[in-house]
């Protein structure tokens, strides 16, 4: 998101899901879509097996996808800025190029195609792994079609180099004209229900609700008139900062609502660490995760069915949620257990206002509806959005005003910058690479079964019946030189953290290259990955690291 | 382009089919194979129209419309084809609609749906769709005689499934719980009813029309409701604190109660029509004995059974002596005798004609009795009662059975000169009761309502009216004494039937369609049970009789939880799960299909196939219309047939999910039967109403729509609207079937604090861990100021709770310290 916010003034996804019908080609790099976003990867065969779409797949591993797809980039994990900047060179060379549209939207051209002019596809092949060939195929279809659609997700985001990832992307999409017309675009797929709502909402520590930035006076001063106070300008720490600080003293006090980052945060043990450290953790959530566990206060909430409000999806579109069930006797939803305790803090301040309804009995809280007529407030883009208008069907942002339809598609008619601008990104390698001590790369992603970290698909019978468990992907030439058969247990290490699971021997994924789901608490990857962080996101890199594996009968 | 359906003009664009046409114009034409967008490849042939033109009917999902087509969907031609095409398919399926257990229950409850709850451990959905036909969970979980396990199809294999027992827990269970199952009133109707008499038979009757919107008014002559349940079963059946339990629940609808308001002395049926009640309601059961019609009945120490009841339900510190016989042989005179047991009596005798096996009582309770060693006279009659010295001494004579009668009926008969006598303290009749052996007084109406020889009041049995207008009687008043079910079953009928009627509604009528496996146990092929294997029933936990005989405490303890999870999980689950959604019995009921003429199947083809991780497929109900196949997305069912019979019936069918499938459970939601079901939906849902609630799914950022089908406070199942953005219908595994983690027992239900570094977590009150958090927040914020507090939001919850979320941290604390996790 940071890295798109610059250079096109949005990071949202920027086009929609209904447009990938009509697609002539889509570029998959980092995203195992069947798997993660099952019914967008339906919506992807579908193209290619009903209109004739190509799909172009670039990914470590022999995704489900690559049965549709037309060519399949088998690059090695962490060197997406040499494959797409390659991609971009043969663009270049071979005059791909949307003249009128570089030219009337765009600025830094020229710098940018300089940058790319050394990134031959040979140059890439000795990086990336991946044939000149194909580099040079690839670029032709993608650089030739009418409609060329991205599709992304942490495969390209969770790296030390994350932010100039997308950038490279960026640079793809809009050298060819890409941006601001259906089927097309650049689309970061969100990994979670709401993601971008939460984004959207300003949880980030840089920014206010709708990306207004907390060291910009007039927006600081917008935000005090209409909440009623003094607000701090300071920017605030990224979550993983927060880690750091954690250690060091320097917060004290943590509330965490329904998140569990000691199974999802890189280098767990490091998180782990952090959150014993604290000297006050509030934990809200629906079970006793790991991270509830070393709360000092568990605070029990309800989940989807058994509330009311909204959820934006990854195409930006706001939907209801709709209360279903009565939550279990003794919890309450998050939007309540806010708000009593925000009242507690400063008695007689209600944090939204609320309007009591004679006759009925409820605690003294603003309901969902009230809050999200605030919210349309606050940000320009939902101002023409309230319950009603959701009633049948969810609006896609920005939608001004009331008899806006909302926005299928961004920069239709321009960029909120003015001109987009080129940012010429340079590949580097990934902060930990495999030495003699540490020879396999790792990278970790989903299955379809599963979900994040489990705490809600690893109590559903069905799925945890469907799903087989944790395992990691191995090459056959690996396993026969480590002398390893697939289903035996392997214990792996790297710099950080070790566990113990099975093998699964695949020619899917490239000799040197392991994957490990990281839903498993039995079996977290992610006390193996690193949690180095990109310079500018403050993303760390869970989807590279180096490790060693070892027949877990033959001791460490 | 220009079509006529049935004489209707209609606007439809070319290329079109004709089904395509007629479903857009929302003409409805039969069909169990049409799947949106695709063709059928064996097609069933049920979707036939007549064209102007063509000679033969032809297949409307085949036929595309052209320009100016005149089509005709419902001749007399076309359902004769139609019939006969239904009927073919009928006979290729095989399985039950509903159950047994539910088909005998006389208040038709969806057994195998409680029992199910039960076994996925939803005590409270359970008792919910109890109470949606039966008020009394409590007493009839106690007192009934269980006419569905005799039906339980479990039998065939070893012992029927314990289904009171069940019933029984659920209700104990929510009662220990302190659940509320937030039943409540409909919305006013303006009516007003009168229902006369607060036993089962009236509160039923209140409980469905106050749920209907009606207000409604019982009068109790007693100071107490219950009726019989209170004044006529002893405690040690129906404890007083759980009939207070059950009738509170009943009445916290919102029902007004007159208690201790005598009929014909301080109202009658007049006084309740100037009051304005809409329509009145007699259910005062059956509070009359009938009286012992030999000397001596009316001596000191001879007492009616109902008289006898009450008087040791009152507590009243009775002597009834040392010996006492009791008189008739029904299910009262064995609690009457277990009572005198209770009250001291050393001897109890019960003096009936026949055999033990002839007697009107259960056989459940006369062993009950029995193993408190109450003594059987048998085969004698009482001839006179006297007073002796000692007490009453009973004259009676042996009998025997007579030449049988006309009907085939041995009476018995007195064997001359076999006399005997029986000395006693007490003698306590039990002949049957009535509504009432003299007749009704008090008014005009009252003496001119219609009575029957018996005693009982007259009246319809379908309308449950009386001879008086706008007055209805249901219950043990017009049939004497039944079992409870029985009176609440009447009751609610004629509460659906007042409803209508005063409302000007149409009387709801439920179908008898239903395919079964076979009607009897002598029908049903021993090959449906193959690979069950033996699981006795549960046993009843019960006090010793030595230790129960010397109170009135209850002798049945109830299932625990556990033994009642391991009852549940015996049902054979006969009924089908896809009740509520199967489109061959709803086009057979709409066709009017006689399944007598048409014929069934009658023994299993294929076993069921539980390998897939969340769908069971029993092949013996697919109809071959390959609905699943042409609905998926993913090609993944090999779905095939080894031939076809002269009727064209599929012969050897084989269904296999491949490597392609990913359980996204689109084949089940697109089954014409039963063939296919979810794994975890094992809830038939027969007649009850459910909710879909559209909402957005909590996983992946796709956002999918969903439609979460609920039934009270639980989720059956989850469907998609095919018309609804962004998913159109399509959901994946996680969407469709991960969600059973929101009744998971992990679920937290209270605040949990660590009140010392170091030490457990403890639950705790809102109160106490707010005051925690608040105080704690306070202190950090004055010691180190705002920038030592941090938040982490959660991209799961939604946008209104992030946003509430920051304001809090930045308004409140001061802090821009707020990120959530998965920003990226």
């Amino acid at each position: 998101m940071t890295g798109l916010v610059t250079m096109l003034g949005s990071g949202a996804m920027s086009n929609d899901i209904e447009g990938i019908a009509d697609s002539d080609v889509m570029l998959v790099i980092g995203s195992n879509t069947t798997e993660t976003h099952p019914v967008i990867g339906l919506r992807m065969q579908q193209a290619a097996k009903e209109h004739g779409a190509r799909i172009i797949v670039a990914d470590p591993r022999r995704i489900k996808l690559v049965d549709n797809a037309c060519l399949w980039l088998n690059q090695k994990p962490g060197t997406d800025i040499a494959l797409v900047n390659a991609l971009c060179h043969v663009i270049v060379r071979d005059d791909l190029v949307d003249l009128d549209f570089i030219k009337e939207r765009t600025e830094n051209f020229e710098a940018f195609a300089a940058s790319v002019a050394e990134c031959t596809p040979e140059w890439a092949e000795k990086i990336t792994g991946v044939p000149a060939a194909d580099i040079e195929k690839a670029a032709n279809i993608y650089g030739t079609a009418d409609r060329a659609a991205i599709f992304y997700t942490m495969g390209i985001t969770k790296h030390t180099c994350g932010t100039d990832n997308v950038r490279a992307l960026a640079n793809l999409a809009l050298v060819t004209g890409n941006l601001g017309k259906r089927s097309a675009g650049l689309n970061p797929l969100r990994g979670q229900n709401n993601v971008q709502g939460a984004s959207d909402m300003g949880c980030l520590p840089i920014f206010f609700p709708g990306y207004q930035r907390v060291d910009d006076d007039a927006a600081r001063a917008r935000f005090e008139e209409l909440w009623g106070g003094p607000l701090p300008s300071k920017p605030g720490l990224t979550a993983t900062e927060m880690t750091q600080a954690m250690i060091e003293g320097r917060i004290e006090a943590l509330w965490i609502m329904g998140e569990n980052p000691v199974i999802s945060d890189p280098n767990s043990n490091h998180a782990r660490k952090a959150l014993e450290n604290v000297n006050f953790l509030v934990v809200q959530d629906i079970f006793l995760t790991e991270t509830a566990e070393l709360a000092d206060v568990v605070l029990p909430a309800a989940v989807f069915a058994e509330k009311e409000g909204t959820f934006t999806n990854t195409e930006r579109r706001v939907q209801r949620v709709r209360q279903a069930l009565q939550p279990p006797k003794g919890a309450l939803d998050d939007l309540t257990i806010i708000q009593l305790i925000s009242s507690r803090m400063d008695y007689g301040q209600e944090l939204i206002p609320y309007h009591s309804l004679p006759g009925r009995q409820r605690n003294l809280t603003a309901k969902a509806e009230e809050v999200f007529n605030e919210i349309s407030q606050a940000w320009p883009a939902l101002a023409g959005i309230n319950y009603r208008r959701l009633e049948n069907s969810g609006i896609q942002w920005p939608c001004p005003s009331a008899d806006h339809p909302g926005t299928s598609i961004l920069f239709e008619d321009g960029f909120p910058i003015g001109r987009a601008g080129f940012m010429p990104v340079s590949w580097k390698g990934s902060e930990e690479l495999p030495d003699a001590e540490y020879p396999f790369i790792l990278t970790t992603g989903r299955v379809l079964y599963q979900y994040h970290t489990g705490t809600m698909t690893r109590r559903s019978k069905v799925l945890e019946t469907a799903d087989q468990g944790p395992f990691i992907e191995i090459n056959p030439s690996d396993a026969e030189a480590l002398h390893i058969e697939d289903g035996v247990q392997v214990r792996v290490i790297s710099r950080r953290g070790k566990i113990m699971l099975p093998a699964r021997v695949t020619s899917g994924i490239s000799p040197g290259v392991t994957f490990i789901p990281f839903h498993y608490k039995e079996a977290a990857a992610n006390l193996l990955t690193n949690d180095a962080l990109d310079p500018i996101s403050k993303i760390p890199e869970a989807k590279v690291c180096a490790i060693r594996i070892e027949a877990a009968a033959t001791g460490s | 382009m220009k079509i006529i359906i049935n004489g209707m003009e209609i606007i439809a664009r070319e290329g079109k089919t004709i089904l395509e046409a007629a479903e857009q114009a929302d003409i409805y034409i039969p069909t169990l194979c049409y799947v949106r967008g695709r063709k059928a490849d064996n097609p069933c042939g049920l979707c036939i129209v007549e064209v102007e033109g063509h000679e033969t009917p032809v297949r409307a999902c085949d036929t595309k419309i052209q320009e100016g087509m005149s089509i005709s969907t419902d001749s007399e031609v076309l359902k004769e084809q139609r019939e006969e095409r239904l009927s073919i398919l009928a006979e290729t399926h095989f399985g039950d609609c509903k159950a047994p257990c539910n088909l005998t229950c006389p208040g038709q409850i969806n057994v195998q749906g409680y029992i199910a709850h039960v076994a996925k451990g939803e005590y409270e959905e359970a008792l919910r769709l109890v109470m949606e036909r039966n008020p009394f969970p409590f007493s009839v979980g106690r007192v009934c005689p269980r006419f569905c396990e005799t039906r339980c199809r479990r039998l065939l294999i070893d012992e029927p499934v314990s289904i009171n027992h069940l019933k029984r827990f659920v209700a104990d269970w929510c009662m220990a719980n302190k659940i509320d199952l937030k039943f409540s009133k409909g919305p006013s109707t303006g009516k007003k009813i009168a229902v006369i008499g607060g036993g089962p038979a009236g509160l039923t009757a209140a409980y469905f029309l106050t749920r209907k919107g009606h207000e409604v008014t019982v009068f109790e002559a007693e100071p107490e409701l219950g009726g019989m349940l209170r004044y006529g079963l002893p405690e040690y059946k129906i404890p007083k604190e759980v009939l207070d339990y059950e009738i509170n629940t009943i009445l916290r609808l919102g029902i007004n109660v007159r208690l201790s308001q005598k009929w014909g002395v301080d109202y009658t049926l007049q006084d309740l029509k100037d009051q304005g009640f809409a329509a009145t309601l007699i259910a005062i059961g059956a509070p009359d004995d009938k009286p012992l019609e030999i000397p001596g009945s009316f001596l000191p120490g001879v007492i009616p059974a109902s008289v006898f009841l009450r008087q040791v339900k009152m507590g009243e510190k009775l002597d009834f002596g040392r010996r006492a016989a009791v008189i008739g042989g029904n299910n009262i005179a064995m609690e009457v005798a277990r009572s005198l047991v209770r009250t001291g009596v050393d001897e109890v005798t019960i003096i009936y004609p026949r055999a033990k096996l002839e007697m009107p009582a259960n056989q459940r309770n006369i062993g009950e009795a029995e193993r408190e060693d109450v003594q059987f006279q048998l085969m004698t009659t009482p001839v006179e009662i006297s007073a002796s010295k000692s007490g009453l001494d009973i004259e009676l004579i042996r009998m025997k059975l007579g030449e049988p009668d006309k009907r085939g009926i041995r009476l018995p008969v007195a064997v001359p000169g076999s006399t005997l006598h029986l000395q006693v303290d007490t003698v306590v009749t039990s002949l049957g009761k009535a509504a009432s052996n003299t007749g009704f007084a008090g008014g005009s109406l009252e003496d001119t309502l219609e009575i029957t020889p018996a005693g009982n009041v007259k009246a319809n049995p379908r309308t449950f009216l009386t001879n008086l207008d706008g007055i209805y009687a249901a219950g043990d008043v017009t049939s004497g004494p039944r079992t409870v079910i029985q009176t609440v079953v009447a009751a609610r009928r004629s509460a659906e039937n007042i409803h209508a009627e005063i409302m000007g509604l149409p009387k709801e009528s439920e179908g008898r369609f239903n395919f079964t496996r076979g009607k009897s146990f002598d029908d049903v092929d021993l090959r449906n049970f193959d690979g069950v294997a033996t699981k006795l029933r549960e046993k009843m936990p019960e006090r010793l009789s030595e230790r129960a005989v010397q109170d009135f405490d209850e002798v049945k303890l109830g299932f625990s939880e556990k033994m009642a999870r391991k009852e549940a999980e015996r049902c054979l689950s006969c009924g089908c799960t896809a009740f509520d959604r199967c489109n061959l019995k709803d086009l057979c009921i709409a066709e009017n299909i006689n399944l007598k003429k048409t014929g069934m199947g009658k023994v299993p083809a294929y076993d069921r196939d539980s390998s897939h991780p969340a769908i069971v497929v029993d092949l013996n109900k697919c109809i071959f219309c390959q609905r699943c196949i042409n609905s998926c997305e993913y090609e993944a069912l090999d779905l095939s047939a080894s031939g076809f019979d002269e009727k064209g019936r599929p012969i050897g069918i084989s269904l296999r999910f491949n490597e392609n499938c990913v359980s996204c459970g689109k084949c089940v939601d697109n089954c014409s039967t039963g063939a296919l079901n979810k794994k975890e939906q094992i809830v038939p849902i027969v007649n009850e109403e459910f909710q879909k609630v559209p909402t957005t799914c909590p996983y992946c950022g796709t956002g999918c729509q969903l439609e979460l089908n609920v039934k009270g406070n639980t989720l059956m199942e989850v469907t998609s609207d095919p018309d609804q953005l962004p998913n159109y219908g399509d959901i994946c595994v996680k969407g469709r079937f991960g969600h059973s983690f929101i009744s998971h027992p992990d679920r937290l239900t209270t605040p949990l604090v660590r009140r010392q570094k170091g030490g457990p977590l403890e639950p705790a009150s809102w109160e106490e861990a707010l005051d925690i958090v608040v105080g704690t927040f306070r202190c950090v914020l004055g010691d180190s100021g705002p920038d030592a507090l941090a938040g982490l939001s959660s991209a799961r919850c939604t946008v209104e709770e992030n946003y509430a979320f920051q304001k809090f941290f930045r308004l409140r604390i001061g802090t821009n310290n707020v990120d959530h996790c998965a920003r990226y």
